[in-house]
């Protein structure tokens, strides 16, 4: 009997031990945790402790555009970006955040450093990327990606970072974007990617992804 | 080789019948619903956020970091699930019996094969459980013929797990009280995972692929035990603990358990686990090693003499690579097992003798056993998968597996066993996996041919197996 209680004493005091820990807390629906935490204790775990993630599956968050990323997190929690990277990882994630905890998450990504990905193309892919981003088709009526996105890529507000993400993660997005509506938010996307080929989009991938970005 | 044509002709008749159930069900089954199995409802994720391709239980890196962090990410949701799971086996020659009925129960025939409620998910920021109890619905079998249910309690794992991360450290630890060493492991090649479609009950699936060599642990489930563990920097996963029969507030772990079936080990037995991870691109590599000792008494019914134990010392390696990509996802693992058993000193240097009266060599008074186990598999969309996998046990001679009996017997006394086992599997929405798997043995207990003494030979056990396995 005495074990026993002693069992029940000690599973008490590590259930009450257990209880509260908002400054490492994996509590995606607990108001009081910041964004600074979920982003360490959960986003990390695909993305990266930085926002470098190591999987293409995922996207690189360091140095993106805060007003992009709040977009997007809004946009997965209101469930009007569905894409299967949203639905399938971040609709669940996402739904009970609060407009303070999305904006410390996009604080902090925004704050990170993009690390340098690797050359992964072909450099005649890489240089045919390249011309698609300065100069766009202008006969298919394709503009070029540094207009909205700047010259280096680093984006503008809602206009994303495109410079060293992930080519696998940019390939599958122009592809969303060309020949879905599961990101209605971005519509301008979706006519400038109607007349690329699977060939410029690929070519404009490893571009990207190569491309420097410090 | 003529054989596998016939077989697969034979059973045509009845995979297109199951198939037909299969589509009845997968029609009936609500591809869009509110309920999903707990994990699911915690996270809001879909299961290939977790399961490489879909492919529960074996774990992506994202999949072992939840769980290593004591299954606390996400919501507190309704903590319950329920799967079941329905098979039919058939084995390849069932004539060199001479008791089909008894040898094969239910051979080609589809049954309700097991069911299991979990209660597990989030229940503080640091605390989490998974726990298991499953129904074996041909669980024994009276006199008369007629199969009986029962339930038990199956994989248990209760912890606490805390995590320090910045920029430039992530330390992930914790302590896991669980019935079944390795339960706590991430990996599919950990001997307590990387068997995993449940094994029904009747004999008819006495050679399927659950129920050839896997490198496991000797002392099996339904113990009770206590690990602590770190991960470092995702590179460094460092497990040690110790088991013992669970009794007192531990006898929950192996609720519903037949005392004469109970695992009764002597005193605390340890366990440890250590792997070298890394993670590139959309590919992740393990390398580990994994053991026990243990003392487990021969006679779970009378633990008075401490020398009536088994004493068993295995000592694995095991290795895996995953290639991660939507739609892509290629696994490959591998695990290799030595075991050595010493037997209690009752046991050995008993004199045997064959059916002929003539003496065999004494019985010995330790054996020991390794088996390698290499799978392969390719799964794409996360719905069509295919495997490959490759089986091998080999060890010592020892006239204590003599066993002069149709079927089962072993007169060899080896335990070498050695087949393949080829399978494909269609998840046609996330809660719902079909598969058929096709074992092909070229050894058994010893021998390719006459492995029994009555003509069986290693190639009449192979078997075919499909099952339905829903989870929800």
């Amino acid at each position: 009997m005495k074990t026993q209680r002693v069992t029940v004493m000690a599973a008490l005091i590590g259930l009450a031990a257990g209880c509260a820990n908002e400054q490492r807390s994996r509590d995606t629906a607990n108001p009081n945790v910041s964004g600074e935490t979920l982003a360490l204790q959960v986003c990390s775990n695909c993305h990266g402790p930085t926002g470098n993630s190591k999987s293409p599956n995922f996207p690189n968050l360091a140095g993106q555009q805060e007003a992009y990323l709040v977009a997007q997190l809004q946009g997965f929690k209101g469930r009007s970006r569905s894409d299967p990277a949203g639905y399938e990882y971040m609709w669940g994630l996402s739904h009970n955040l609060t407009d303070k905890q999305i904006t410390e998450l996009a604080a902090h990504f925004a704050a990170q450093k993009p690390e340098r990905q690797q050359v992964e193309g072909k450099s005649e892919h890489i240089e045919a990327g390249k011309g698609i981003f300065t100069s766009g088709i202008p006969d298919k009526g394709i503009p070029p990606c540094a207009s909205c996105h700047g010259p280096e890529g680093r984006g503008n507000a809602t206009f994303p970072r495109i410079a060293g993400q992930h080519a696998d993660y940019l390939v599958k997005q122009l592809t969303v974007f060309q020949r879905t509506n599961e990101r209605p938010a971005a519509t301008l996307m979706k006519t400038v990617a109607h007349n690329l080929t699977r060939e410029n989009i690929a070519n404009v991938a490893d571009y990207l992804q190569a491309m420097p970005n410090l | 080789m003529r054989r596998i044509p016939v077989l697969l002709g034979e059973v045509m008749g009845a995979l297109v019948r199951q198939a037909l159930w299969a589509a009845i069900l997968v029609t009936l089954w609500p591809t869009e619903s509110t309920a999903l199995p707990t994990f699911n409802r915690q996270t809001g994720q879909n299961c290939l956020a977790c399961h490489a391709g879909g492919q529960y239980p074996e774990l992506t890196p994202y999949g072992r970091l939840f769980k290593l962090t004591g299954y606390t990410m996400g919501d507190r949701t309704l903590p319950f699930s329920g799967m079941a799971v329905a098979s039919d086996s058939k084995v390849s020659n069932t004539s060199k019996s001479d008791d089909p009925k008894a040898d094969f129960q239910k051979n080609n025939s589809l049954i309700f094969a097991t069911g299991s409620v979990f209660a597990a998910g989030k229940i503080t920021d640091n605390i989490g459980a998974f726990l298991q109890v499953t129904y074996d619905n041909y669980a024994s079998q009276s006199d008369d013929g007629k199969f009986h249910g029962h339930s038990s309690a199956d994989n248990m794992d209760i912890r606490y797990a805390d995590r320090s991360i910045d920029a430039t450290h992530d330390w992930i630890w914790g302590v896991s009280a669980n019935n079944n060493p390795s339960i706590s492991d991430v990996w599919n090649s950990a001997p307590a995972w990387m068997q995993y479609v449940p094994v029904p009950s009747p004999t008819s699936s006495r050679f399927i692929d659950g129920t050839t060599p896997y490198p496991g642990l000797a002392a099996g489930g339904n113990l009770a035990g206590i690990t602590a563990y770190f991960y470092w920097n995702q590179m460094l996963y460092v497990e040690a603990g110790g088991y013992r029969t669970a009794k007192g507030p531990a006898s929950f772990m192996s609720a519903g358990v037949a005392e004469g079936d109970k695992t009764k080990l002597q005193g605390t037995n340890p366990y440890w686990r250590a792997t070298l991870t890394h993670e590139w691109g959309p590919h992740n590599f393990m390398v580990g090693t994994t053991g026990m000792v243990a003392d487990v008494f021969d006679d779970p019914l009378d633990t008075s003499d401490p020398n009536s134990v088994h004493h068993f010392r295995d000592i694995g390696v095991d290795a895996q690579y995953q290639y991660l990509l939507d739609p892509h996802t290629i696994t490959v693992q591998a695990a290799y097992m030595r075991d050595h058993h010493r037997v209690p000193g009752f046991l050995a240097d008993q004199p045997v003798f064959d059916v002929n009266g003539t003496a065999l060599p004494n019985t010995n008074s330790a054996d020991n056993t390794n088996v390698f186990r290499a799978k392969g598999s390719y799964i794409w969309q996360a719905k069509y998968g295919t495997s490959l996998a490759f089986f091998n046990q080999t060890g010592t001679r020892d006239s204590a597996l003599y066993d002069p009996t149709r079927v089962g017997g072993n007169i060899a006394g080896s335990p070498a066993v050695r087949g393949w086992t080829s399978e494909v599997f269609w998840t046609p929405v996330q809660y719902l996996r079909l598969g058929v798997q096709y074992t092909v043995y070229d050894k058994y207990n010893g021998a390719s041919h006459n492995y029994d003494g009555f003509g069986r030979n290693a190639s009449d056990n192979n078997s075919l197996f499909f099952y339905v396995w829903g989870a929800y």
